[in-house]
């Protein structure tokens, strides 16, 4: 545990020391958000995306960034899995002071039938966000790779029918459903659904970079420690 | 190439005569290709407790690749390397992260260790200001200089009193005196017990070392 929140706690010191990366993190939401003020439901849609990729992008540039000071870690007595959690758990502090923030601008500014909806519906971009952008980080040579993969899916989470079946496979499709829910206060399927799709992909998206980075980190078969 | 009579060639054959002590480092028929070109040819290399290995070669040799092996980071095509304790490494280039400060460096790879935060912060300081280095509280690992940064990653590879300690052209960016304190250290650590493998152009220190390993392709195709 001790290595854990060591490891958390000094990706989070890096983090908030790059001033001009936490500028962007909390200018990309507002940019998207103030896109579609005029429209409540969408402006609410496109500021969850917009934290979507900010704090995807700041957990792929971080898994990126650590690939060579990990494995230098390992043989120092870390675990991957303690470089996993400890990285995760500083881009999810991050990443909900981004979100608790923008659901207190949107709660203040527009007229939403259920605001703790919202509060839930960032919350749950966020919990997607870490794992995807992790393992997008993990899965790539380099990050201009992964960032192109990462506007690849959010530019097809923003252009694809929501309705159609084929957006449930896009990890942001939960924002839709719940955003429904509580803007217009449809009926409490929204939610349900959507918040079901949300804890299924990020767990997916856990396993899938979390598997990655053991796959990396491993100890290789022909080393013998005696 | 003149080596010492202490130095030692070890080309794809056996180790040297045993001293009685521990082997603590033993790579045995390493073979590593990069496509079709072969790099490393079945090379072996033994290193005892309170011994100094060199690897020497031209670039593309195959010495970072031959460390890495040994370090565990990079898996060889055929081979086994065998490890008696605990492993140091530093690479060529610096793996650090650039907005944390030396000393955050020293507690979260002591950690790795289990050393506590202040054990740790006190060792490397130690450490570095054996290398000639005060460590500065305040300064990120971003805005130090190519040696000092260079200094940092030997530090970390030293933190936790490692058994084999595996360094990469350490010392590139080192000032003259920087460059004999990081040899003193050397020569301090074989003292210690530790067994050191060194990737080296400066063949000056040849005559130093206890076993040289020379990955030139000429070399490795006469030690087969």
């Amino acid at each position: 545990m001790t290595r854990t929140l060591r490891m958390a706690e000094m990706t989070l010191r890096e983090l908030l020391r790059r001033r001009g990366v936490l500028g962007l993190l909390l200018l990309v939401p507002l940019v998207f958000y103030l896109g579609r003020h005029d429209q409540p439901g969408q402006a609410i849609r496109f500021v969850s995306l917009g934290v979507g990729f900010a704090v995807s992008t700041a957990a792929l540039f971080s898994a990126v960034g650590g690939r060579e000071i990990e494995s230098r870690l390992t043989l120092s007595g870390f675990r991957p899995r303690h470089l996993y959690l400890g990285r995760m758990i500083a881009l999810l502090t991050a990443g909900l002071l981004i979100s608790a923030l923008y659901a207190v601008v949107v709660i203040v500014d527009q007229d939403v039938a259920n605001p703790q909806a919202v509060a839930l519906e960032l919350v749950l971009t966020t919990l997607v966000a870490v794992p995807l952008g992790l393992l997008l980080g993990l899965a790539v040579p380099r990050d201009l790779e992964g960032s192109l993969l990462l506007i690849s899916v959010i530019g097809a989470q923003m252009v694809i029918d929501p309705a159609k079946d084929a957006a449930k496979v896009l990890p942001f499709w939960s924002t839709r459903e719940i955003i429904t829910y509580a803007v217009d206060g449809a009926g409490s399927g929204s939610l349900v659904s959507g918040a079901t799709h949300a804890v299924v992909v990020t767990a997916l998206l856990v396993l899938a970079s979390g598997g990655v980075m053991s796959l990396r980190l491993r100890r290789r078969t022909h080393m013998q420690f005696v | 190439m003149r080596y010492s009579a202490r130095a030692e060639q070890q080309l794809g054959g056996t180790s040297g005569p045993s001293s009685g002590r521990d082997v603590l480092l033993h790579a045995h028929g390493i073979v590593k290709r990069y496509g079709r070109r072969r790099v490393l040819n079945g090379v072996d290399l033994v290193v005892r407790a309170g011994e100094v290995a060199a690897i020497v070669g031209s670039n593309g040799a195959g010495k970072s690749s031959m460390l890495k092996i040994c370090a565990g980071l990079l898996a060889p095509d055929e081979g086994r390397v065998t490890v008696s304790g605990r492993l140091g490494y530093c690479p060529q280039n610096a793996g650090v992260m650039g907005f944390l400060t030396p000393r955050e460096h020293f507690t979260l790879f002591g950690t790795g260790r289990g050393m506590g935060g202040r054990d740790a912060d006190r060792r490397g300081r130690e450490l570095a200001s054996k290398l000639d280095w005060q460590v500065a509280r305040g300064t990120l690992a971003k805005d130090l200089s190519g040696g000092t940064r260079q200094k940092l990653n030997v530090v970390l590879s030293a933190l936790g009193d490692p058994d084999v300690l595996l360094l990469d052209e350490p010392y590139q960016g080192f000032d003259r005196g920087s460059y004999v304190d990081f040899w003193q250290n050397v020569w301090g650590w074989r003292d210690q017990g530790k067994a050191i493998v060194v990737v080296t152009h400066m063949l000056n220190q040849l005559d130093q070392v206890d076993h040289v390993l020379d990955l030139s392709p000429d070399k490795q195709e006469a030690g087969r």
